[in-house]
């Protein structure tokens, strides 16, 4: 087991290296010259030439991924180039917007897709469980600029019901009102795809021995499906959660960008739409790491609840 | 008669601020901040039309000497910098020094400032006595005062900026109306009545007359339009996108709206949009289908001009909120011509005619080829913005009806912007505002020498440089208009650009608020705002 | 009886899955029809009235136009004295044109309405069903192809080429979605749809490429493998033609996964900016305009993307499933 970790770990170093460089030449080579960005209407060469020495972009480039990778050593990536904002204040203030949406949304979609995964496999083949199934497809068929389209018009800005867009400045205002819309969109785009897929591990679940050692011995139904079943299968449960963290993170930015949350998705657009190097470099190399460190721990999770599965 | 702390205005931004360090800004939001926190030595007359320069914090208009080239200014004695820990307990005087270190902070490449340009003609500052500014310049300028009067020359105090180093962009200090009260960075802004700022009356009140002014940024338009409609907000006019809902076909507000007493302003902003054509013969190497002066090709920039649908582009995608620009002065501005007609009308049918007869035969795919037989294809630049597609589909279609192959260029704003500079762009939509309210200021986009900068067709005519540099020389005047009017005529038939439309600001205003008059160059008007009760 | 007609079937008997195989051959026979130009010809035109309304809405529905205020100013022109190079050959030119030609009549409905140029969103909708199913199924097919070949040896041949195909696995993983998506459309520049295929393929092959290793890992151990490298079969042949048969159903059932991946993601990637160009149109480029006609209350352009999509996805999901069910038993 120590060895296996310490040779993921070692691991690390080289795929962080290869976003790294991947992230680098994108951007660098091809992705945009922001001092023209900052240069403003009227800029003459001298001026262009000015801003790209206080950028430090007029380094060659081996000298500039020599800074980069001090600058993951350290965590300091400097400022943000459109505005001046340190990019770990940036984090520090954009990170709990984007938390306050996630976790409830994270939490009740889990919740809910789990209660009708397990009463589709649970009644399996039968018409709640093809119900279920043919609701689900139909609902991720959907796509989900639609959801968000349709119902910030319909509830928000028809009915009132929520407000269209917003932040506050308190907890609790967050997550109670501003926080309430987007939840539900998520909520509703993430149902369908969940609800498959926790199904198909209840009946893996299922399908294995000892539940039907555990029916032979006259264990009654919800006891089986409740106790052995339900923890059973809530390790990949978990893990595919956990696993979604990291990417959703970033990746929240169009239910971010519709609702005018402050959160790190919607700074993502920003740094891309400026061509804000130090932003987008963070960003990458944080959920890089996230992500790496998640898949680790999701996998170590398998092989202490489960000794069977051989770790490659 | 002071600031109510009880009249709080209420308004919004629909992109987030940059920061409020005058030497760093270049966006309106910022600058509308920029404009309520510091004081520039001249301003203009709220309620004059056209716009019309008045003194500011100086005590009068500068003494302009030495043909144009030395503005003499004098600040007014007893104005004070707002409170702040930086001034270590003292109250902090302005005077003369602190204008020119301000102006001097735009030349300083550190401060990679996107106005520099604005003071580039600034050879020397001289401060003879605590309250006298000298300005010496390089060259003759006559509209060296609109500079003066800009919301970005405002005074800054060294201490403030040598105290907060890095972070001056969240710390703005001014000697103006308005202190910053709270900032939640893209997110809300709240400005209060400065306790310091200076006796200043006007018809009857003491100014601010409003305790202070809460700024949101909501970047969806149907979250400003509800905030407005709850009355969450006093003032709202980025509502282009949905004008149809409050307001007529003819352009007046809709009877459900008037009853409630909700007001509305409508004023044409100082800009015009246009498209242009690079007017140099060949594009990095390869020839320029669109460039040159040989009749040929004036032949085929002057079809596409007459194929344009202007009147498309304002019913539909402005959604008949702007009006046709005919002249490249906006209205409102000193040397606009509303007499004049453009020369090229729409009319496919003659632009077909004309390019049959220059020979620009099609080819069996129905697209014209070049009179030698060799494709042609025009390169229309855009971002890729809702927007920007939405002028891309009205350009296949005006190139369409005249059978011209339109190739489509995508690039985000700042690679189109330096390819402009590098003159490697053949065709691209684009729009000037008023820096300040001179026709020179927009008559200067054709002038040969400005290639590379805002000449972005990189137009290079003998015929209107000789013209405008004539036209720098004389004031605002019937001289100086008649050069202007020749200058457009040479615009029109080397066909560089095609003008679009300037558009129309509607300004909805709550029954509470009072003395509102939207001004061609102010940013706001919030230091002239009542609110009734 | 070999395992395809097996397959066959078992398929034969799923009735849901026969009646969504169908619908998802009525579709394809959208495609072919738009393709060849049989219908859906002239979705570009400007049938209609901007905005004009589903004709079982009723033409009442918009009653006013915005009137234009814009006409030609009439008048003599001044020409301060700048003469026109131009100006013969425009007096010769318009004296050849005979006559006014007529204005042609603009619908004021059309059977889903019209969009903001007025062209007929029935017709887009067809149009956009091609665009849409066309870059689906290429980018599906792109992905699948680089995600079986790398899958392929690095399941096969483990060892430093496993090492690294997973380490450009991990590399593409880590980076967030939305960064990638962007970086590869920086780099591809905008060339309509050949571009959204790339992108896609490009940046989609990873899932495949995870299942189509672990399938290797599991084969090339077993015997027929073995067998066939008594008989001197070469590397590549073992790979591709004695596994890659027994792995099939999984490239099968990704291929038709990925298809409805791809059709959704192209109508974020149109939001994005990054869709297909002006030249043709796809459910994305109708739906990137739908959130600003929602707000003047034009609802069919949306409504009808919306639904155009939803019962295909919906349709090729349940075949997927009937598929994967039909193919592998055991899975269900």
């Amino acid at each position: 087991m120590l060895a296996y970790l310490i040779r993921r770990l070692w691991q690390f170093v080289p795929t962080l290296l290869g976003v790294v460089l991947l992230v680098f030449i994108l951007f660098n080579w091809i992705g945009g010259d922001p001092a023209y960005l900052l240069a403003g209407k009227i800029a003459n060469p001298e001026q262009i030439a000015n801003i790209r020495r206080q950028l430090g972009v007029d380094q060659p480039y081996y000298v500039q991924l020599w800074l980069f990778i001090e600058q993951i050593a350290t965590g300091d990536f400097g400022a943000s180039w459109a505005t001046n904002e340190k990019v770990s204040a940036i984090f520090a203030t954009r990170l709990g917007p984007s938390l306050t949406v996630l976790v409830p949304l994270l939490l009740i979609s889990t919740l809910v897709s789990m209660g009708a995964a397990m009463l589709a496999a649970y009644k399996r083949a039968a018409w709640p469980d093809r119900a279920i199934m043919i609701g689900c497809t139909l609902g991720q068929s959907v796509s989900i600029l639609v959801y968000i389209i349709v119902f910030q018009y319909v509830l928000a800005y028809q009915l009132g019901w929520f407000p269209v867009q917003g932040w506050g400045s308190s907890l609790a205002e967050n997550l109670f009102r501003y926080s309430a819309l987007p939840v539900i969109v998520g909520v509703m785009v993430s149902l369908a795809p969940d609800t498959r897929l926790y199904r198909s591990f209840f009946l893996d679940e299922i399908n294995q021995d000892y539940v039907r050692t555990a029916r032979a011995k006259g264990m009654s139904e919800p006891r089986v499906m409740w106790i052995h079943v339900l923890r059973n299968a809530a390790i990949p449960i978990v893990t595919n959660v956990m696993m979604q963290l990291p990417g959703l993170l970033a990746g929240a930015f169009l239910i971010e960008r519709f609702f005018s949350i402050p959160g790190i998705g919607r700074e993502v657009i920003l740094a891309v739409e400026r061509s804000d190097f130090p932003v987008i470099k963070a960003v990458t190399v944080y959920v890089a790491i996230a992500t790496m460190v998640v898949n680790l721990a999701a996998d170590l999770l398998y092989k202490a609840i489960d000794p069977r599965v051989q770790l490659k | 008669m002071a600031a109510d702390p009880a009249k709080i205005l209420h308004v919004t931004f629909m992109a987030a601020e940059a920061g409020f360090d005058p030497v760093k800004i270049s966006d309106y939001y910022s600058g509308s901040v920029v404009e309520a926190i510091f004081d520039p030595l001249l301003t203009y007359d709220y309620l004059a039309r056209p716009a019309r320069l008045v003194p500011n914090t100086a005590l009068a208009l500068p003494a302009i000497t030495d043909g144009g080239r030395t503005y003499t200014l004098k600040v007014r004695p007893g104005i004070y910098f707002a409170a702040d820990p930086a001034f270590k307990g003292v109250k902090r005087e302005l005077v003369a020094a602190d204008y020119a270190y301000s102006i001097r902070r735009f030349a300083d490449p550190k401060n990679r400032s996107p106005y520099a340009f604005l003071f580039a003609g600034v050879a020397a500052l001289e401060t003879p006595d605590r309250y006298t500014l000298r300005i010496r310049l390089k060259h003759t300028d006559l509209n060296f005062s609109h500079v003066l009067a800009t919301q970005i020359s405002g005074a800054v105090a060294r201490e403030v900026i040598e105290a907060y180093g890095d972070e001056t962009n969240s710390h703005p200090v001014g000697t103006g109306p308005f202190v910053l009260a709270k900032y939640v960075r893209s997110s809300k802004i709240v400005l209060a009545a400065s306790p310091t700022y200076r006796e200043h009356y006007w018809e009857g009140r003491k100014l601010p007359s409003l305790g202070g002014v809460e700024i949101s940024i909501m970047e969806e338009t149907q979250s400003r339009w509800l905030a407005f409609q709850r009355g969450e907000t006093d003032i709202e006019y980025q509502l282009w996108e949905i004008a149809p809902t409050f307001m007529t076909g003819d352009g007046r507000l809709r009877p459900e709206f008037e009853k409630r007493g909700i007001g509305l302003e409508r004023s044409i902003d100082a800009e015009i949009t246009y498209t242009f054509f690079n007017m140099q013969e060949t594009i990095g190497g390869q020839p320029n289908p669109v460039g040159g002066f040989s009749k040929e090709k004036i032949a085929l920039r002057r079809a596409i001009a007459m194929a344009y649908r202007v009147d498309d582009q304002i019913r539909i995608i402005r959604k008949g909120q702007a009006i046709r620009a005919r002249y490249p002065i906006p209205p409102g501005i000193a040397g606009h011509d509303p007499e004049y007609a453009g020369s090229i009308p729409y009319d496919p049918r003659t632009a077909n005619a004309l390019l049959d007869k220059f020979g620009y035969k099609r080819g069996h795919d129905g697209y014209r080829t070049l009179p030698d037989g060799k494709p042609l294809a025009v390169r229309y630049s855009s971002t890729p913005t809702e927007r920007d597609r939405q002028f891309d589909e009205l350009w296949k279609q005006s190139l369409d009806s005249i059978g011209v192959r339109l190739e489509i260029h995508k690039d985000r704003f700042p690679e189109l912007n330096k390819l402009q500079d590098q003159c490697r762009l053949m065709m691209r939509t684009s729009a000037w505002i008023a820096d300040y309210p001179d026709g020179d200021n927009f008559m200067q986009l054709l002038y040969g020498p400005n290639t590379g900068q805002s000449n972005n067709a990189c137009y290079r005519s003998a015929e209107y440089d000789r013209r405008y540099e004539k036209s720098q020389r004389l004031p605002d005047g019937a001289e100086r208009n008649k050069l202007y009017r020749e200058m457009t005529r040479l615009m029109e038939t080397d066909t560089v650009w095609m003008l679009g439309d300037s558009r129309y600001r509607n300004v909805l205003l709550q029954p509470r608020v009072a003395g509102f008059k939207k001004h061609p160059v102010l940013a706001t008007e919030w230091l002239y705002l009542d609110l009734k009760q | 009886m070999n395992p395809w007609s097996l397959a066959w079937t078992r398929f034969r008997r799923d009735r849901v899955g026969l009646g969504s195989f169908l619908i998802v051959l009525l579709y394809l026979a959208l495609v072919a029809g738009a393709g060849a130009g049989l219908i859906a010809r002239g979705w570009e035109k400007e049938a209609g009235v901007s905005y004009a309304p589903p004709s079982f809405v009723g033409r009442d529905f918009k009653a006013e136009t915005s009137a234009n205020k814009n006409a030609e100013r009439q008048g003599a022109h001044e020409d301060s004295g700048i003469v026109d190079p131009l100006a013969e050959d425009l007096a010769e030119a318009r004296r050849s044109l005979s006559g006014a030609s007529a204005a042609e009549a603009k619908a004021v409905t059309l059977p889903f309405g019209a969009d903001k140029w007025g062209r007929d969103v029935l017709q887009k909708t067809i149009k956009g069903t091609q665009t849409s199913l066309l870059v689906g199924f290429a980018a599906a097919l792109l992905a699948v192809f680089i995600g079986t070949s790398l899958g392929a040896f690095a399941g096969y041949f483990g060892g430093p080429a496993d090492d690294f195909l997973n380490w450009l696995y991990n590399v593409f993983t880590s980076i967030p979605y939305l960064l990638l998506i962007l970086a590869v459309a920086a780099v591809l520049g905008q060339k309509g749809s050949l571009t959204v295929v790339l992108i896609l393929g490009l940046t989609g092959w990873t899932g495949i490429f995870r299942l189509i290793r672990a399938e290797y890992l599991k084969h090339r151990v077993r015997e027929y493998v073995q067998a066939a490298d008594a008989i001197g079969a070469s590397h590549l042949r073992r790979m591709f033609v004695h596994i890659l048969p027994n792995a099939s159903h999984v490239v099968l059932v990704q291929l038709s996964l990925h298809v409805v991946l791809f059709i959704k993601s192209e109508v974020v990637l149109s939001f994005l900016g990054f869709g297909v160009g002006v030249d043709t149109v796809s459910w994305g480029s109708m739906l990137a305009e739908a959130q600003s006609e929602l707000l003047l209350g034009n609802w069919w352009q949306l409504a009808s993307a919306t639904a155009a999509m939803a019962l295909l996805v919906t349709a090729f999901s349940l075949f997927t499933d009937a598929l994967r069910d039909a193919l592998d038993p055991r899975l269900k």
